[in-house]
This record gives C-alpha cells, sequence and structure tokens, in this order.
C-alpha cells in the first residue's frame, strides 16, 4: 500500500443492465506510468470519468494518497490532486493559449476569488503559464486564440491545462490520438519526464508510444480488468492477444 | 476594440451633453428620458455580467428590479406617513435618505439574489430559466396581493427621497446622481471582467466542465456573479422608484425581466457598454415608434429578429466584428 499512490478497489458503474465498469481493481505506483488499454467501448473512458468523480459509481472505493475520496465530488478531487485530459479536447475556446493555462493555475495560486486585481498584471502566473508553454512546446503560440489552434496543439495544451495544476496523479485520456511524429514524441519525453513527481494512469490507443512508456499494463475488455503486467507480460499474453493487440505485435 | 472602445468614450459625452442641453433649452423632457436610459442601463449591466458574461440566462431579474424599487418605496412611504414599519421584534422606522437607502437596497438584494442563486444554480438551462422566472412571478403576485402598499395600483411616494446638501427634485442634479452611480457600476463591471474571477466565470460560460477539472468551485463563483449581478439591478430598481416617485407591481412582472434581456441582446451581449446602448435604443424606439403606433413593440420585435439572424452580438459589435476575450 506504502508504495500506491492511487488504489481503486471493486469500482463498477452499471447503465440498466449493462455494466460499463464491472468491479475494478487497479492501482497507481509512484515514479510510474499505468497504461490502461482495451478495444473501444471497454470502459477505459467511463473508468477516468469515475476517478475524476464525473460519473457516480454504484460500488467500489477509490484511495489517494492514503485519503479515501470515494465521496468526494469532482472538483473536491480536482483540489486534492487528480488532474486530467479529456478523451476529445476540452479547452476554453476564445481564450488565448496563455490564457488558457492561467485558469489552470488559479486554484493552486488561491486566486480564483480576487475580484478586483487584473489577472493580466499578475507576473508571477503569466510567467509560470509560460514556462508550461515552453514545456509543451506553444510558447510560439501563446497569444493565439485556442479555438484557432490545431488539433495536434489543442492536445499539447489540454497536457499543459494538467501541468499547470501539479497535481499528485495524471489521468491522461488518448494525449497523443492525432498527433504527428514530432508531436507524439515530445509527449514521450515528457511523460518520462514528469512521471517521477506525478505518476500518470495513461489511455492510449498508440501501442508503440505506450510500450516505449508503460512501466505496467493493465488491459480492460467488457469493463473488467483482463491482465496486468510488465510491457512483455502483456506482449505475450495469449488472452490480451485475443482481445486486443493481435498477433502481429 | 479599438474602435469599440471610441465609441464607449462618445457614449460618455452624449450622456454628459444631452441632458446639459435638455438644461439650456429648457426641454426637462430629453432629462427624465436621459435618466431613464441611464437608469436602465445600470439593469441591463447587472443582468449582463450573469447572462453575457457568465452565461446564466437569468430571466427573473425583475425581482431584483421589484424589490429594489420596493424597499425604496416602502422605506420612502413610511418616512412621510411617519409611521413605523415593524414594531416587532424591533422598531423599524422608514427613510427618506437616499444614504440609508441604498445599503439598504443593496443589502436586501444582495440578500434575495443569494436565496434565488443558491436554490436555481443547482439545476442549468431551461430548468434555470424557469426557476428564477419562478420566483420573479411569486414576488409579482405577492406585491399585488398586498394591499397596504397599493397592491395592484402601486404605491406613490410624492417626494423624491434626499441627499444631503443636494436637491434631489430638480431633473438634471437627480440624472447626474444616476450617471455617478452608472460610473461606478461600469467601473466595477470592468475591474470584475479582466480580474482572475473575471477569468474564471468567462470561462465557466464556454466550458464549465473544464473549469471544474482545474479545481474551480463553479457553484461558488456562479453564485457569486448571480449575488452582484442581482444587486447591480436591484439598486437601479431603487433609482427608478425615485426617478417616478412611483413603484408598482409592473416592474416585478416577467415582461420587465424581459425587457432588461432585450437591452442587452440588443447591445451586445458581454459587451460592458452593451446594455446601455441596447437601453437608449429601446428608448429611443419607444419614443418615436410610440408616437406613431400603440404596438409598437412589433417593430422592436422584428429588429430584434433581424439582430439576432445578421448581427448576433450587439449593436456594438458593429464596431468590432469579432467577439474575444479582450486581451
Amino acid at each position: 500500500m506504502k508504495n500506491k499512490i492511487l488504489n481503486i478497489t471493486n469500482l463498477s458503474k452499471s447503465y440498466g443492465a449493462f455494466k460499463v465498469t464491472d468491479e475494478i481493481t487497479i492501482d497507481l505506483h509512484f515514479d510510474e506510468i499505468h497504461a490502461l488499454i482495451g478495444p473501444n467501448g471497454a470502459g477505459k473512458s467511463t473508468l477516468i470519468k469515475q476517478i475524476v468523480g464525473s460519473v457516480k459509481h454504484d460500488i467500489g472505493s477509490i484511495i489517494l494518497d492514503q485519503e479515501d475520496i470515494t465521496d468526494l465530488t469532482d472538483v473536491e478531487r480536482a483540489k486534492i490532486g487528480i488532474s486530467r485530459t479529456f478523451q476529445v479536447s476540452s479547452i476554453i475556446p476564445q481564450f488565448s493559449a496563455i490564457d488558457n493555462i492561467v485558469l489552470s493555475l488559479l486554484d493552486k495560486s488561491s486566486k480564483t476569488f480576487q475580484l478586483f486585481k487584473s489577472v493580466r498584471n499578475n507576473k508571477e502566473l503569466y510567467t509560470n503559464a509560460k514556462k508550461i508553454l515552453k514545456e509543451i512546446e506553444l510558447l510560439e503560440k501563446c497569444d493565439i486564440s485556442a479555438s484557432d489552434l490545431s488539433h495536434g496543439d489543442r492536445r499539447k495544451l489540454e497536457v499543459g491545462l494538467a501541468l499547470a495544476m501539479d497535481p499528485k496523479v495524471f489521468l491522461f485520456d488518448e494525449p497523443m490520438a492525432g498527433l504527428d511524429e514530432s508531436g507524439t514524441n515530445m509527449m514521450i519525453n515528457l511523460f518520462k519526464k514528469i512521471k517521477s513527481n506525478s505518476p500518470i494512469l495513461l489511455i492510449e490507443h498508440d501501442m508503440d508510444a505506450v510500450f516505449a512508456l508503460a512501466d505496467r499494463v493493465s488491459v480492460i475488455n467488457y469493463g473488467k480488468i483482463v491482465a496486468t503486467g510488465t510491457v512483455d507480460e502483456i506482449r505475450r499474453n495469449e488472452l490480451v492477444r485475443d482481445v486486443y493487440l493481435g498477433y502481429e505485435i | 476594440m479599438i474602435v469599440e472602445k471610441i465609441f464607449n468614450k462618445w457614449i460618455l459625452v452624449f450622456l454628459f451633453l444631452i441632458p446639459v442641453l435638455g438644461f439650456i433649452f429648457e426641454e426637462p423632457y430629453y432629462i427624465t428620458l436621459t435618466t431613464k436610459v441611464v437608469i436602465l442601463g445600470i439593469a441591463g449591466i447587472g443582468l449582463n455580467l450573469a447572462l453575457g458574461y457568465c452565461g446564466l440566462i437569468s430571466f427573473g431579474h425583475a425581482a431584483f428590479f421589484g424589490l429594489g424599487g420596493y424597499v425604496t418605496g416602502i422605506l420612502s412611504f413610511h418616512a412621510l406617513n411617519s409611521e413605523l414599519i415593524f414594531s416587532w421584534p424591533f422598531v423599524t422606522s422608514g427613510s427618506s435618505e437616499m444614504l440609508v437607502i441604498w445599503p439598504i437596497v443593496i443589502l436586501s438584494s444582495a440578500f434575495l439574489a443569494l436565496i434565488i442563486g443558491l436554490l436555481s444554480l443547482r439545476t442549468t438551462g431551461v430548468y434555470f430559466i424557469m426557476i428564477t422566472l419562478a420566483f420573479a412571478q411569486m414576488l409579482y403576485f405577492f406585491a399585488i396581493s398586498w394591499p397596504n402598499y397599493g397592491g395592484e395600483d402601486g404605491l406613490s411616494i410624492y417626494m423624491r427621497n434626499s441627499l444631503p446638501m443636494i436637491n434631489t427634485m430638480d431633473p438634471l442634479t437627480f440624472y447626474f446622481i444616476c450617471l455617478c452611480w452608472l460610473l461606478i457600476v461600469i467601473f466595477i463591471s470592468a475591474k470584475l471582467i479582466n480580474s482572475s474571477f473575471g477569468m474564471a466565470f468567462q470561462a465557466i460560460k464556454q466550458n464549465e466542465e473544464r473549469v471544474k477539472s482545474v479545481g474551480i468551485e463553479t457553484f461558488k463563483v456562479k453564485l457569486l456573479v448571480f449575488v452582484i449581478s442581482g444587486t447591480i439591478t436591484g439598486l437601479a430598481g431603487s433609482l427608478y422608484t425615485d426617478l417616478n416617485r412611483f413603484i408598482s407591481p409592473s416592474v416585478l412582472n416577467w415582461q420587465m425581466s424581459g425587457e432588461i434581456m432585450v437591452f442587452v441582446i440588443l447591445g451586445g451581449i458581454a459587451r460592458l457598454y452593451g446594455p446601455l446602448v441596447g437601453a437608449a435604443f429601446f428608448i429611443v424606439l419607444e419614443q418615436t415608434l410610440g408616437g406613431y403606433t400603440e404596438n409598437w413593440q412589433f417593430w422592436l420585435g422584428l429588429i430584434l429578429i433581424l439582430e439576432i439572424l445578421y448581427v448576433r452580438t450587439g449593436i456594438l459589435s458593429l464596431f468590432e466584428k469579432k467577439l474575444k476575450y479582450e486581451k
């Protein structure tokens, strides 16, 4: 238990007779990237939503850093250190890239309810935002409206929003979807760098990226975890090959 | 935005000039008309904070406008009749001093907005619209059925409330009192919009789920915006009662909520001076077309349809094509 920052036990969610997640037990260690893979509709994104609190679970428990967060709201979970990206880019479209990042810094710096001071005169916030934009290679586009960014840049901005929160754990939902090779490589290097501060639960369909990054991999199918192991163990697992990877990898 | 900013300055110049010209040419009617524009502009700026900047489509702002009006009317009514408002649990008398009335109006409007906000902000979309509307209509029917203060006939206060050493009965003087409030409200709104808090509530309008995911308590942010918005509109209601020296349940009716919303939409949603321009346009239309036909609202409807189809973000957007978060 001591080396686990996130511990999920028997988490389940049903819509009528359909079990989206079925007694899922999964954990995340300090300093690791734990990839969650599986076919479309297997329940990966629903699991993420249950962990962040936007979808209520039926049964099960979630422990973050030895604190039971099962009954906390989504905002409370974000405040105590769960940071996420969305499967489909979710940004503030009319804000510039840098204003998106500054928004993400507000709660951590206790500035949300600062009513009368101009946010743009806060040099500390904007300096920190620029550091994050540099990490995600968007610094030169900092003043561009988020709605005018390309799909790849929006994915990067999503990750930047998560980084700005300096959380205990990251939950990344397909962060590399639609990125070109250089964008994917940038993400891989970034994730390797940040995992020692905040471990990552990663949902990703790009298997090359998963195998390059993951310390452990769990496979989900029909809402159940069917296998967990190292990259090599998962690659050799016959069941995983049957349900998801196939026999060419 | 530069062209719009220049236009905004011209609006202030006109607001100064028109009543002064009215005074010079002894046309107090124009002073009263401009005073009405300023007061309704304040009400619209209040709603614009919630509706335009935070996406809270309140169809019940008449509740705050009417409450501000009735608090002013009741305090003044009791002061003029030298009657107590309450004798238990504590003795409360009326007042005809604006410096006493305004803080009471501000506190009571804020309290009402807090109560309505706490209940209505648990819902979104059409349910939020309906709950805010329902609250305003409850107050409307309450005012109608309250004979102590005129019921359906309303309440006349005969004498405008006073300020020390200032003759508030003079139309030009009262106009400048209202103009001062308008400038204060614009100043406060501008500060709010450009603050971190403003960044949060403008983000909520665009993507609340994302704002929650970065740890911002969106309910608290929306509640505070709603309270500030209701308070500003309540203050406008107080000035409106003093302007007319009369208050009636009609200012609590859903039509009033609709009119305040029309000011915001006509002038430009999420534009600081938009509601003021919208109110001015509305009043000019009422005065000009109203001279030809009783059903001048038909033409207002037509203009609204054309604006929503072709201009979208209000009259002020003609001075700036694309609405963006200001740099």
